[in-house]
């Protein structure tokens, strides 16, 4: 389980997350929504500890941090080990081929060894669909390719919550597709999930649980059916705007 | 003509054995301890405590914001009346591995600072260590970014070894000067001497482009 209580961020005199309140089920998809800027990208962030939040707790499966004080880092790799991120710019690592990066952090955070997060790269690979490009660098693959070895990276850390930053924003829809297909892929399997995407028939198709942010305010949080059929005027809003996008394309 | 042709193959020798004596050692070993500068200085920079990187600003600042002429003769020719006196050849590899290190540390900051933000979060988000981080993600790229001007600080260097013929050193270019003050042929001496700076810059650019190549083998752009 992971649960957020009373968490805020600011950015100088920007108040980007106010008295965040959430929790999320193991083994469920959840999809974080709003407008942009209301402070999505900022919370995933937050649950990695990439942003360091003023104010709040974090918990996941019984690790508890309380923001305000410093932190050391052995407290920060600990709450880490729970997640991993994947990003919108995919951020693979250039210098190493599709398998090294996925076989890297297992082999150097030492629970692996170097023959076994091979092997282990070598199936993550073949599940997201690359086992023709596993001695590729990053920069001879297509956007799709090198995002599906970025997830691949970041289930090799075996994380129990993977957050996704928005993870086809960079893809024509082409190799949007392809993305989206892995990450149905994972939920089937019950995997953890948050992610933020403004892809609204993901969404709808694979959310459990959507959480609505406005102003860096929790507006809804609640089961995925609710939120679409729901008639609150600033949810109808939102939604209107991607009604709009999906019939005028 | 014949003239010329017979002053060159007498003077070559002198030459070819000022350059292995004083210009090639001396760039060597000036750019193996530049770079141990640059790497110092960089790391001093990068360091949290504001003293250290004071320390290294000052130094660049100091030694890119000054002719190299001037520190070989400050460190030659000023150093004595503090009870320092090094000979030619030790002043001239101070002066000259301080004066590259100074744009050899410059090159490798702004490799780093080159380097995505996204690097160092894939990086945090994997929860590699510090030195890990280090290893792994930032020295293969910066490497990389920094070959091109790194070899630029090398050619310098290279270049800037003439300056030593001031302190009573008998490199390349003071060789050549010798020679050209005896037969009062500065034209064709001093053109023999550029010929042998061409041909190290020529081996060195040769030398650069292979590096860069290997470096970037895994970069779709400069394959093709």
């Amino acid at each position: 389980m992971l649960s957020v209580e009373g968490l805020s961020k600011s950015f100088g005199n920007q108040h980007i997350l106010k008295d965040i309140n959430l929790q999320l089920n193991d083994g469920e998809t959840t999809v974080i929504l709003g407008p942009s800027g209301s402070g999505k990208s900022t919370l995933l962030r937050c649950l990695n500890l990439l942003e360091t939040p003023e104010q709040g707790t974090l918990t996941i499966e019984g690790d508890r941090l309380q923001f305000g004080g410093k932190l050391s880092d052995a407290q920060v790799r600990t709450m880490r080990q729970h997640s991993a991120m994947v990003f919108q710019q995919f951020n693979l690592f250039p210098n190493y081929t599709a398998l090294q990066n996925v076989a890297l952090a297992p082999t150097l955070n030492g629970k692996l060894s170097k023959s076994e997060s091979q092997q282990l790269a070598r199936d993550l690979l073949v599940k997201v669909g690359l086992e023709h490009r596993i001695d590729s660098y990053p920069d001879l693959l297509s956007g799709g390719q090198q995002q599906r070895v970025a997830i691949a990276r970041a289930l090799a850390v075996s994380p129990d919550y993977l957050l996704f930053d928005e993870p086809t924003s960079a893809l024509d829809p082409e190799l949007e597709a392809e993305v989206i297909r892995v990450l149905i892929d994972l939920a089937r399997e019950n995997r953890s999930l948050v992610v933020v995407t403004h892809n609204m028939a993901f969404a709808q198709k694979v959310a459990n649980k959507i959480i609505f942010l406005d102003e860096g305010r929790v507006a809804f949080d609640g089961p995925a059916g609710d939120f679409f059929a729901s008639d609150q005027p600033r949810i109808r809003q939102f939604l209107n705007i991607f009604d709009v996008v999906s019939s005028a394309s | 003509m014949d003239r010329y042709l017979s002053l060159w193959a007498e003077s070559l020798p002198q030459l070819l054995m000022a350059t292995l004596k004083i210009t090639i050692p001396l760039s060597i070993i000036a750019f193996i301890l530049s770079i141990v500068i640059g790497i110092v200085a960089q790391g001093l920079r990068s360091s949290r405590f504001k003293p250290l990187q004071w320390v290294s600003n000052i130094y660049v600042w100091l030694f890119r914001g000054t002719p190299l002429l001037v520190q070989l003769f400050l460190i030659f020719y000023g150093l004595p009346k503090l009870g320092i006196t090094l000979d030619g050849w030790t002043a001239a590899i101070v002066a000259l591995s301080l004066n590259t290190g100074a744009y050899v540390a410059e090159t490798f900051r702004a490799a780093v600072a080159s380097i995505p933000r996204g690097q160092f979060e894939a990086a945090q988000t994997l929860n590699f260590t510090k030195l890990q981080t280090l290893r792994h993600v930032v020295i293969p790229q910066a490497v990389r970014i920094a070959l091109p001007p790194l070899g630029n600080d090398l050619i310098d260097l290279v270049k800037g070894t003439s300056l030593v013929s001031t302190i009573s050193l008998i490199d390349l270019f003071q060789a050549g000067k010798q020679i050209a003050a005896r037969t009062f042929e500065p034209l064709a001496m001093y053109a023999e001497v550029a010929a042998v700076y061409l041909v190290i810059f020529t081996v060195l650019s040769i030398l650069q482009s292979y590096l860069e190549k290997r470096s970037n083998r895994y970069m779709r752009s400069v394959h093709a």
